[in-house]
């Protein structure tokens, strides 16, 4: 499984694209593994492990422990570890241990934040085959 | 102008009724003159994931477009459109009609449309005419629509517990 981002919209690829409803994990989840998207991803609940998305989006009530790789990441939950995304926006509820690397990114008055932000060019992201090793 | 026009009164004239906040200090007042039509702007897209939160769903659905490689569990509902490697479990799953499911789906209730490789537990279990077992299904009550497609046992099970709680009463008074 490559961590390649594919930074045009699934309207624009080759296959045939019918609009999804957003994948939602709840708040009564728990999962643990990978997951992969080509759509939007609402995470609601607990998720342990590598989120590959479109776009991203973790609710005030949810809760990540891993890396995401995603076009388009929104954080208003809690999240310990990396996000690795063109545009990243933290909302006033988040709460983030870890590592941003971003092409883009917004954070409201009162989130949390600790760690750092890296900017990154915009073909870093398309290049991404392989996560880099980092130091938390 | 009415009485109770407090969020007009800044726009209409704020150098007539200046706000609490700038008459504290003139030299600020410039700066939030200048900050403040901004700053709405700044959070204003941010702020529906906050409004998104008051209404957080507790069921999940995994849509056509996700694939999860893991576990899956829930305390609510789980409706998998999409493909999951792993297991589930949840209190009642539906496995839509395009869905794949590699490993063990556990429930109170399962529904099945789509495809499962592996086993069903649960103590209702239905098959819809699309449905795809491949393996096991132990149950306490299961419906099979025509056109339903299995490979594998049908198992029932009626709380191996029960059998096992007078085995070891009468091992206990044996003893």
């Amino acid at each position: 499984m490559a961590a390649f981002l594919n930074l045009t919209k699934p309207q624009q690829r080759g296959r045939k694209f019918e609009p999804q409803p957003a994948s939602q994990l709840g708040t009564a989840s728990l999962v643990k593994g990978v997951l992969d998207s080509e759509g939007v991803v609402e995470i609601h609940g607990t998720f342990h492990g590598r989120i590959n998305a479109d776009c991203l989006i973790l609710g005030a009530m949810g809760n990540i422990e891993g890396d995401i790789v995603a076009r388009e990441v929104r954080i208003a939950g809690r999240l310990l570890g990396r996000i690795f995304a063109l545009t990243v926006t933290l909302e006033e509820t988040a709460d983030v241990t870890g590592r941003i690397f971003h092409n883009a990114v917004t954070v409201a008055r009162g989130a949390r934040f600790e760690g750092r932000m890296p900017w990154r060019p915009a073909n870093y992201f398309e290049t991404l085959d392989q996560l880099p090793e980092t130091q938390p | 102008m009415t009485m109770f026009t407090r969020n007009d009164k800044s726009q209409d004239n704020p150098a007539m009724q200046p706000s609490p906040q700038s008459a504290k200090s003139d030299t600020h007042a410039t700066v939030t003159a200048m900050t403040e039509p901004k700053r709405p702007q700044a959070y204003a897209q941010p702020l529906n994931a906050a409004s998104s939160a008051t209404h957080a769903p507790s069921v999940s659905l995994i849509s056509k477009a996700l694939k999860i490689t893991g576990q899956l569990e829930s305390t609510e509902d789980i409706q998998i459109e999409g493909e999951v490697d792993g297991d589930v479990r949840a209190v009642s799953v539906v496995v839509g009609s395009n869905a794949k499911v590699k490993g063990t789906v556990r429930g109170e209730q399962v529904q099945l449309s789509g495809q499962v490789d592996g086993k069903i537990e649960a103590k209702k279990v239905i098959l819809t005419r699309t449905a795809r077992m491949s393996g096991d299904v132990v149950h306490q009550d299961i419906t099979i629509e025509s056109g339903a497609f299995i490979d594998g046992h049908c198992k029932p099970e009626y709380g191996k517990t029960d059998v096992k709680a007078p085995k070891a009463a009468i091992a206990a008074s044996n003893a």
